[in-house]
């Protein structure tokens, strides 16, 4: 009896332990199977714990769109060579990433962050590893 | 309420913590241990009053070990909670999950003032004869119930599923969540 309730113990603790390492799972809120590539100038940028967020205005023909991109928190994204300074408003970069699970965009797109690429070609990752988003190979401490 | 919000996020140190770089995550897990210590020690004390297990302890003893541990436990678990609310007060007081919590806590603090005014009184009375009224048994196991209830409404807080950023939602979401929408963009969206 006591050996089955510890399995059943086990098991419960095994199925969670996925999310137990991350903040919220990348799943809950976005879609994998759908990434996006944007480019657009910084409009705010929102330097907060636990995710920070990046607001980009994207401008495709006469159609403006905000993109809200989540990242890590400012400590991972200072390690990863990213500053609130380094990506002042104003400032033009491409980011991939992937979108949310809703995709209306109202009244802004959400999306994940995986990278940050400037104008003089540098690319710096700006994502979470461990919480459940796809390995796509941008993270250099990915395993 | 929600001017309150934004001029508390607006102050020096409510950015200063959720700016930082260690504190905020030294906050946030010494948030979660405290609740270990708490809700840990709470299943000792409320198991003991339902009277199944530990009845080789009396309810005082049980109380006067284990007690002191469990406020211990309250006390940090509120303060850091108070500064992660402090860090980002907008977005949490526009949470439905926060919004849950704080009325769960509420309750569950009704519930141990009576709890505890009761206990202090007769517990040596339940001690002696061992013989634990039905209402304090209910009172105990309503009291783990809420607690965890608590504990899971807490966790959720993380998510953004009815977060104002997400739209289109119903308007009564966005009116339990005191989200300012602006309504004339969901016209011709199906369901709106």
């Amino acid at each position: 009896m006591r050996n089955i309730l510890g399995y059943i113990v086990f098991l419960i603790l095994f199925a969670f332990s996925h999310t137990i390492n991350s903040h919220h799972a990348f799943t809950a809120e976005f879609d994998a199977n759908a990434p996006i590539n944007i480019t657009g100038k910084v409009v705010k940028v929102e330097w907060i714990n636990p995710h920070a967020w990046v607001h980009v205005e994207v401008q495709i023909e006469s159609k403006t769109t905000i993109w809200m991109i989540e990242g890590g928190t400012p400590n991972t994204l200072i390690r990863n060579g990213l500053t609130k300074n380094s990506i002042k408003p104003g400032t033009l970069i491409n980011v991939r990433g992937y979108q949310s699970k809703g995709k209306l965009c109202l009244p802004r797109c959400i999306a994940n962050g995986r990278d940050i690429t400037f104008p003089d070609g540098r690319k710096v990752f700006m994502g979470s590893s461990g919480t459940g988003a796809p390995r796509d190979g941008s993270d250099p401490k990915e395993r | 309420m929600l001017d309150f919000a934004f001029w508390l996020s607006e102050t020096e140190w409510s950015i200063a913590l959720h700016e930082s770089l260690y504190l905020y995550p030294w906050i946030e897990s010494t948030h979660v241990l405290s609740i270990c210590l708490f809700f840990g020690t709470l299943l000792f004390v409320d198991l003991r009053l339902t009277d199944k297990v530990f009845n080789n302890l009396s309810i005082s003893e049980m109380n006067r070990k284990v007690l002191p541990l469990t406020v211990f436990g309250f006390l940090v678990m509120s303060v850091t909670g108070l500064l992660l609310f402090y860090a980002i007060p907008v977005r949490n007081y526009q949470n439905i999950f926060f919004r849950i919590k704080m009325i769960l806590i509420v309750v569950a603090g009704i519930n141990a003032f009576f709890f505890h005014r009761r206990m202090s009184k007769e517990a040596l009375v339940w001690d002696k004869d061992s013989s634990i009224p039905r209402s304090m048994k209910n009172s105990a196991i309503t009291s783990l119930v809420l607690w965890s209830l608590v504990i899971i409404s807490g966790r959720m807080i993380a998510y953004n599923w009815f977060d104002c950023d997400r739209q289109p939602q119903p308007r009564w979401i966005n009116e339990l969540t005191s989200c300012e929408v602006d309504y004339s963009l969901f016209e011709g969206i199906d369901g709106f």
